[in-house]
């Protein structure tokens, strides 16, 4: 829970300009904001995050420099026009035209009589941080009373954005960084993530903690989501702020899967201890030894980017082994999934040496056999525990391919798995749409049906033809839906309420999403039913899957 | 139990909820028994009948999730007129003796015609829940309350007050978004605090539906569920006036008069303890289809010193896609155009028409003939443009926004309310960062550890260089000459060595 600024933090400071600024609150620091001022970090540590504060001109006593405003304050404007009641309707004299318009503004700069070395003169000797600047610039402006209330407002808004010395300060949290990125960074690093897709994404991805229940042998484990990810985390860093995995402070919250974890340190400590003997060691949490409630990252080069970790406290380069991320953050290349045997790391099992023998290595070796065990065990299971599959839910933002993440991702899902992708651009997704679609498949399903029927009892059908025409196999996913969002801003101020009159434009951003399932013919073979195999029995006609155009029609265009 | 929306096993389970597919939103949710819990008299116990079919619960329980699963051929027409208490004997004995499979065995034979219809059945989501839950009010659907949820914070061990309950739609999101444990299997020596929604709602009969509902879904440890009319009587829970705090961390008003609910949630309510975690900041959310109340409601919120107030309304869209097919040899396929798709084709087309009328004038001249025959129709030449691209993969994609669009939900007014700040708290804080230590700037760039390593290589030799010197110097120091020493320089090939060793013994 973001309660209070910590020191070491990372926050977002949001500026009168509209800007926001990342910033580490770095205790005994000073923190510069550029033309706005600069003010101690020590001075708003331990203080709430939202709170607006004002850089003052002058410290007090104990060095302090900055005012709380009060939301009183902020609201100032817009609680006193409301005071005044139905006023706030436009002016109007007795035959109902408007009494003040725009007919008669000048559009020229000479209304302004502050010229600007008397606003640079200004800027040296006024306190109150701009306030005073403000109040004069309001002051020397010769055509205010021809403003309307509205202008006015709009006049007074833009002054105090240039001259205010205020900052507040935000907790930096998933939706504050998508947010950042999008407007203040290059966008398409991000690939365009507004806040409405992080929020689909991580419904139909159905992404949620996996609780507290103890998984017994025998028991899936619950909470195993596999993510392919191009933003830079952005997406891994959502889906775990929804697992309760991403804040470090978070961590007292994990300690149950610490203790699953422990079997296999066990040995190591114990073997270590043999001759450090009575000097007990800190248990290290194993990285990626977690078995519920885990993120397994796919990558397509040898390291995956989450570079954006690290403002959550997780520097995927030099982990923090306190992080649920560093337990709980699996990561696996494409290479390792499909074909390990290719990887060296999973290939060549360093030897395992006898006790013996590892008491007389000097320390060094020593250390380096255990790093290069762990190194290849860490490996080892999670390469082998993602081809087990069985897993929760896939979520995908990426460059690749969607169907050639999902030929090889989506076999390796539950049953009633989600699948949730998302693509700034339609095009792609358009098209995996259109793999799923209720031609192709009824065409999969006969082609299938006639390469089985013409393959010799007792033998098992070639396939491989059919998977060079169908890339993904689509029966197994349902309903396959395309889906877009978007959020319109309003203005809501007293008669001035409206849409927000700029936005941003660029990608809109699609979601694909489905379930994984399994079509039934599998089914017969794989659970041996005495009713359904008899179904088989008698003929191709009685199989499970719709024969006649009309079947089709009304079962499987979902 | 633990819920099936939440930690759900591998299989469908008896007694539990199960969602039946039938096609894109068309989703039936049902409680699975493995007997007759309706009565209604079917013989293979528990019967779901839908428009694809019937489905004897003993089809679905113990099926992994996601499987398709075939209807069966189930008698429906003549169970009234038999002897209930005699079939529910039978069935009883039935059921304690044999599996379902044998105990069907009499309705196989049917079962075999009974191909034409199936469903898949899905483990429950809020997401499938939201699209066949019964409506008793407008349903919040997953774009807003994905949306709302994002925004609201709502995280893993976060308590949220929701009111009303209405359908429960947001209620089933809520909780899977707060969701970190159950509560009964939670182990009392742990710090943690634990996720939960408090829902109120004002309409007794709802609160009734409700309260069942989550029990079913074994959601009932993690919802509390209050029968209250929060304008009048606040979020408290239990008694109105003496219970207990829910502590909330996020607060989502469906309502009429959101504004007439606010004065019960701030930070010193007149009437006694805050409904309000006091250490954290407060996420809100309304929920109002017309303007005027989201206008409404910002006014209060302003006044009761909310801040970053902002209201949005959340626009989607779900998408068709198909292929779009047109031309001339399209003729008989379902769903193209029989149009020219070309200028060629168009112009093709009127070529072999003129043709044709000029061969049929003349023929019709010499009918009279004796030797008179009738044309011999040939295919004109853009219809026999065979191709061996599939039916599936002709014509163009093409993507289009689905018939019915909902352009309108409602006005969602976001607020925050920052933890009460006393004077005392600051002076607290004071204390302990006291303003004026200022570190030194640290300019240095921060080093990475292969860089640290190597520094720290560096500086080994580099002490144990100086040692030598120094003995060197102390044997020097009798000759006279310390002067003119050259400094044997550090080569690469050594940090690297010094390097590796480091990298040993961290490792």
């Amino acid at each position: 829970m973001h309660s209070f600024i910590r020191p070491n933090q990372f926050v977002a400071v949001k500026l009168p300009s509209d800007q926001t600024r990342i910033v580490k609150i770095v205790p005994d620091t000073i923190v510069s904001l550029g033309k706005y001022g600069n003010f101690a970090a020590n001075q708003i540590i331990g203080r709430p995050l939202y709170f607006t504060f004002e850089i003052l001109d002058s410290r007090d006593e104990t060095g302090y420099q900055l005012r709380v405003v009060t939301a009183t304050e902020l609201h100032a404007e817009t609680l006193l026009t409301e005071g005044e009641g139905e006023g706030d309707d436009v002016e109007t004299g007795e035959d109902g035209v408007p009494m003040r318009t725009n007919r008669e503004t000048i559009d020229e700069r000479t209304t302004q009589k502050l010229t600007v070395e008397e606003i640079e003169e200004l800027k040296k000797e006024a306190g109150g941080a701009g306030r005073e600047i403000v109040a004069k610039l309001l002051e020397s402006h010769t055509a205010l009373d021809q403003k309307t209330a509205f202008s006015l407002a709009k006049y007074t808004l833009r002054k105090r954005k240039k001259y205010m010395k205020r900052f507040t300060v935000y907790p930096l949290d998933v939706s504050l960084l998508a947010n950042f990125l999008l407007e203040e960074r290059d966008a398409s690093k991000s690939m365009e993530l507004r806040d409405e897709h992080i929020g689909l994404i991580g419904c139909w991805g159905n992404v949620h903690h996996s609780g507290n229940v103890e998984v017994e042998p025998g028991m899936k484990p619950h909470g195993r989501y596999f993510i392919v990810d191009e933003t830079g985390g952005l997406v891994v860093a959502a889906m775990a702020e929804r697992m309760g995995i991403l804040y470090p402070h978070d961590a007292e919250e994990d300690l149950e899967d610490e203790e699953e974890s422990i079997p296999i340190k066990d040995e190591n400590t114990e073997e270590a201890q043999d001759e450090t003997a009575p000097k007990k060691r800190r248990i290290r949490p194993q990285p990626m030894s977690a078995t519920t409630n885990t993120i397994t990252v796919v990558h397509a080069y040898s390291q995956p980017n989450l570079s954006l970790l690290k403002y959550f406290g997780y520097d995927t380069n030099n982990p923090d082994e306190s992080h649920p991320l560093h337990t709980h953050l699996k990561t696996i290349s494409w290479m390792q999934l499909v074909d390990p045997s290719s990887d060296p790391l999973y290939s060549n099992e360093p030897p395992t040496l006898p006790a013996e023998e590892l008491t007389e290595l000097k320390q060094s070796k020593r250390t380096n056999y255990y790093h290069k065990r762990n190194r290849w065990e860490r490996v080892k299971n999670v390469v082998d525990e993602s081809r087990a599959g069985d897993f929760d839910g896939l979520v995908v933002s990426s460059l690749l391919d969607p169907a050639s993440i999902l030929k090889t991702l989506v076999p390796l899902l539950a049953g009633s798995a989600p699948i949730a992708i998302y693509s700034p651009t339609v095009e792609s997704l358009v098209q995996l749409t259109d793999m799923y679609s209720t031609a192709r498949r009824t065409a999969f399903i006969h082609r299938k049906r006639e390469m089985e029927e013409s393959t010799p009892e007792g033998e098992t059908p070639d396939l491989s033809s059919l998977y060079e025409e169908f890339v993904v196999d689509p029966t197994l996913i349902l309903p396959p839906t395309l889906q877009t969002s978007r959020i319109r801003p309003w203005q809501v101020l007293p008669g001035r309420t409206h849409p927000l009159m700029m936005g941003r434009g660029g990608a809109e951003g699609y979601l694909f999403h489905g379930i994984r399932v399994f079509p039934t013919a599998q089914n017969i073979q794989a659970a041996g039913n005495v009713r359904k195999r008899r179904k088989i029995d008698s003929g191709p006609t009685s199989t499970s899957t719709p024969i006649s155009d009309r079947d089709v029609e009304i079962d499987v265009l979902v | 139990m633990p819920s099936p929306f939440l930690t759900p096993s591998a299989t469908a389970d008896a007694d539990g909820l199960a969602l039946l597919q039938l096609r894109r939103d068309q989703i039936i949710p049902t409680i699975l028994r493995t007997y007759d819990d309706e009565n209604q008299g079917y013989l293979e116990g528990k019967v779901t009948n839908t428009r694809f079919g019937s489905f004897p619960h003993s089809t679905l329980i113990g099926k992994p999730w996601g499987s398709q699963i075939v209807a069966s051929k189930v008698d429906t027409g003549s169970r009234g007129r038999r002897n209930t208490a005699k079939r529910k004997a039978e069935e009883l004995e039935g059921s304690a003796a044999s599996t379902p499979a044998e105990d069907e065995k009499p309705e196989l034979k049917t079962a075999v015609a009974a191909t034409s219809g199936f469903l898949h059945v899905l483990a429950p989501t809020p997401e499938a829940w939201t699209l066949s839950l019964p409506h008793r009010t407008q349903v919040v659907y997953t774009p807003d309350y994905s949306y709302i949820l994002h925004r609201l914070r709502a995280r893993p061990g976060s308590t949220v007050i929701e009111a009303g309950a209405g359908s429960g739609s947001f209620t089933h999101a809520a909780v899977r978004a707060v969701f970190n444990g159950y509560p009964e299997t939670a182990q009392a020596t742990k710090k943690r605090r634990l996720g939960k929604v408090c829902s109120f709602e004002f309409h007794e009969q709802r609160v009734g539906k409700v309260q069942a509902e989550l029990k079913d879904h074994g959601l009932d440890g993690l919802v509390e569920v209050t029968h209250r009319d929060v304008y009048e009587d606040g979020f408290l829970l239990g008694d109105p006036k003496t219970g207990q705090s829910p502590k909330a961390n996020a607060v989502f008003l469906d309502l009429p008069a959101p504004w007439l609910a606010l004065k019960h949630l701030t930070r010193n309510p007149p009437s006694g303890e805050s409904a309000l975690d006091p250490l954290s900041p407060i996420y809100l959310c309304t929920f109002s289809p017309c303007l005027e109340q989201a206008e409404r409601t910002i006014r209060t919120m302003r006044q009761l010193s909310w801040l970053n107030i902002s209201m949005v309304e959340v626009a989607q869209r779900r998408i068709d896609v198909r292929r779009d097919r047109v031309g001339l040899d399209t003729e008989g396929v379902r769903g193209a155009t029989l149009y020219p798709k070309t200028v060629d084709e168009a112009v093709d087309k009127l070529r072999s028409d003129e043709q044709r009328a000029k061969r049929i004038r003349e023929h019709r001249a010499n009918r009279e003939n004796p030797d008179y025959q009738p044309i011999v129709e040939d295919l004109p030449a853009y219809k026999d443009a065979a191709s061996d691209v599939p039916s599936y993969a002709l014509g163009r994609l093409t993507h289009r926004t689905e018939p019915d669009l909902k352009t309108h939900t409602s006005y969602l007014v976001f607020a925050i309310l920052p933890r009460d700040w006393s004077e005392e708290d600051e002076q607290r804080c004071r204390q302990e960062w006291p303003s004026e230590k200022i570190a030194k700037p640290d300019d240095k760039p921060v080093k990475s550890k292969k860089q640290m390593k190597k520094e720290a290589a560096l500086e080994r030799i580099r002490i144990r260089e100086e040692k030598k010197q120094q003995e060197r110097d102390g044997q020097a120091a009798g000759a006279g000459q310390t002067e003119g020493e050259v400094q044997p320089e550090t080569t690469e090939a050594e940090i690297e060595k010094e390097v590796k060793f480091d990298e040993m013994t961290d490792a």
